[in-house]
């Protein structure tokens, strides 16, 4: 039984192809890399493996279970938590709350007993302030943690939205261009966090246009382009894949 | 135990103070005694009058600060709510001949349960569908009790309401009508509080940022959301029990729109994502109404004249400005204090 499974995944918006009929899989514990050109699909296999988008056929397995229709919700409450190409990290809200909002589903209390803060509401939150620190120590935000969120830098604030995943204790991530307008020293520091994580056991499943840092870290990597995936393996072998190349060239070639 | 639970709702851990607005300050303790002291220092009927019902609708305004400005979510329909809670009152009351205080309670529990069975279907709606779903609501709500005769008086309403008695103690005056209506506000206020500190509080933001994301980190979009419709439902349902004993009627009259419009004013008056915002653009737009009476015609042309130039001024509210000020102002005076200690 693998870990996460992608079996034959399509998806169409009004009749064009976002994705043609993908499968792969996550192995538990290693980091994937999923990489290919602007387009090919990598953001819409994301939305479906977390639930946010249906496929229009497909199915899609998590430990064994079929997440394919699952709420949003019910999927990051099996383990698999998420960050975005856009960023999404909650302005309205102070650095630790944004960290410590990821901890919802771990935390016990409704509407009555949060209300009228009951001792173990107090108590439980106090844990979640002192864990949420802990994990902005281990990304480096320990200092901020009371600013704003929407008050840090953009580097900050992905890595906070990475933290915020980490909240979920999640045993699959997926990162969505995590890298993507982090100056270099932050590309550094973000690689080394997420060799971290995968010795600690995460499970890593990362789209990213930065080679270097997929090339790098990844223990596996799919190549999407057009909706169809056109290589996996090792990263030296799909570096040197004629296809890929092929894929990467004509991006280029489509920018200039 | 019970006398340090009771302590912590008060005054909250500072260390788990981490919103702003969630935080008991010396500030808090300034609002509460100048409440408490109003009447007192001003001994006229009439200031006690108008009070009273800027704390009704400063109820209403709290919790639809929860919905609206926390969560994110537009309601068209609340006044529906607040009719609820004050047909509840006036049925059980003068039909039943139940004691105020349960009517009270039974009050906020049918507007609550009314908003769990319209919330569910009507908040898988976004922004103007669920405005005009609420919208609808509220409109269904005053034609099913002007035609209820029967249950509701119809279009004349439910006269002789009881005062407000509790243990025997009647509150007959103004004066004591201000302290039970602004003691219950401060009850509501503490809850809020306690709310929006919570991890309930962190998932109404995050609803208000992005239902996405917010999803992705395993809170129920659809279950946060009706809960901050119900919780706000429940506060209109106890503003509306306290307004039918002061007023001792309940006709349909007064829970039409324009009472839902009022109070999305004093929220969007007051700020978004704001507890005492909504509450002083309660208090100030309950008075502007009422000088304005006065000026009959001209009153909604002069009123509507006032609220544009404020929202012009105060674009994000003038509860954030206000408070601004005040701490800008105290802390003026700090430093002076304490300058002058020096030069001595």
């Amino acid at each position: 039984m693998s870990f996460l499974s992608v079996e034959e995944i399509a998806k169409s918006y009004d009749g064009v192809l976002a994705l043609s009929r993908v499968s792969l899989e996550v192995r538990r514990g290693t980091i994937k890399g999923l990489i290919g050109p602007n387009g090919a699909g990598k953001t819409t296999l994301f939305h479906l493996i977390s639930g946010i988008e249906r496929p229009s056929s497909g199915k899609i397995y998590f430990k064994g279970t079929d997440i394919t229709y699952m709420e949003p919700h019910e999927i990051s409450l099996l383990g698999v938590g998420r960050t975005f190409q856009t960023l999404q990290v909650w302005g309205n809200m102070t650095v630790v709350e944004n960290v410590m909002a990821g901890m919802h589903t771990r935390l016990k209390g409704g509407f009555l007993s949060c209300g009228l803060w009951f001792p173990w509401v107090r108590r439980m939150e106090k844990e979640a302030l002192e864990e949420a620190k802990g994990i902005l120590e281990f990304l480096g935000l320990l200092g901020r943690w009371k600013w704003p969120a929407s008050q840090l830098s953009f580097g900050e604030q992905r890595i906070l939205e990475l933290g915020r995943s980490l909240a979920m204790k999640p045993e699959l991530i997926l990162l969505d261009e995590p890298a993507a307008g982090l100056t270099v020293a932050e590309v550094r520091q973000l690689t080394e966090r997420i060799s971290q994580l995968r010795e600690e056991g995460i499970t890593v499943f990362i789209v990213e246009h930065h080679m270097g840092m997929v090339m790098e870290i990844a223990d596996e990597i799919a190549v999407l382009d057009n909706g169809e995936l056109i290589a996996a393996g090792r990263p030296d072998a799909v570096s040197r894949n004629p296809k890929v190349i092929e894929a990467y060239l004509k991006g280029a070639r489509a920018d200039a | 135990m019970l006398p340090l639970w009771l302590l912590s709702l008060i005054v909250p851990d500072p260390h788990l103070d981490l919103r702003q607005e969630a935080r008991f300050r010396k500030r808090d303790l300034f609002y509460s005694g100048a409440l408490f002291l109003l009447p007192l220092v001003c001994s006229s009927p009439r200031l006690h009058y108008v009070m009273v019902l800027a704390g009704i609708n400063a109820i209403l305004a709290l919790g639809l600060s929860l919905f609206l400005g926390y969560t994110g979510q537009i309601s068209l329909g609340h006044a529906a709510f607040f009719g609820t809670g004050a047909y509840t009152t006036a049925i059980l009351t003068t039909r039943w001949g139940s004691p105020p205080l349960a009517a009270f309670w039974a009050s906020a529990a049918v507007a609550a349960a009314l908003a769990y069975l319209v919330g569910r279907p009507i908040l898988k709606l976004k922004g103007y569908f669920l405005a005009l779903a609420t919208l609808g609501f509220g409109e269904i709500f005053l034609v099913v009790v002007r035609e209820a005769h029967a249950l509701t008086g119809g279009v004349i309403g439910i006269f002789g309401i009881p005062l407000f008695s509790l243990a025997g103690f009647s509150f007959d005056t103004y004066l004591k009508q201000y302290y039970l209506v602004w003691g219950v506000l401060v009850g509501l206020v503490l809850f809020s509080k306690n709310l929006i500190r919570s991890k309930i509080g962190r998932a109404f933001l995050a609803v208000a940022a992005s239902e996405d994301a917010a999803s992705t980190v395993g809170i129920e979009v659809a279950h946060i959301k009706l809960g901050a419709f119900v919780v706000g439902a429940a506060f209109a349902g106890f503003g509306g029990s306290l307004f039918a004993c002061i007023m001792s009627t309940a006709n349909p009259e007064a829970f039409g729109l324009n009472l839902s419009v009022l109070v999305i004013m004093m929220v969007i008056l007051g700020g978004i994502g704001n507890l005492y915002g909504p509450i002083a653009a309660a208090i100030f737009l309950t008075w502007l109404l009422d000088i304005l009476g006065a000026y009959q015609e001209y009153s909604m042309p002069i009123y509507a004249l006032i609220l544009i130039l404020l929202l012009i001024t105060f674009p994000d509210g003038i509860g954030t400005r206000l408070n601004i000020r005040l701490i800008y102002l105290i802390s003026y005076w700090g430093r002076r204090k304490r300058r002058e200690r020096v030069d001595l």
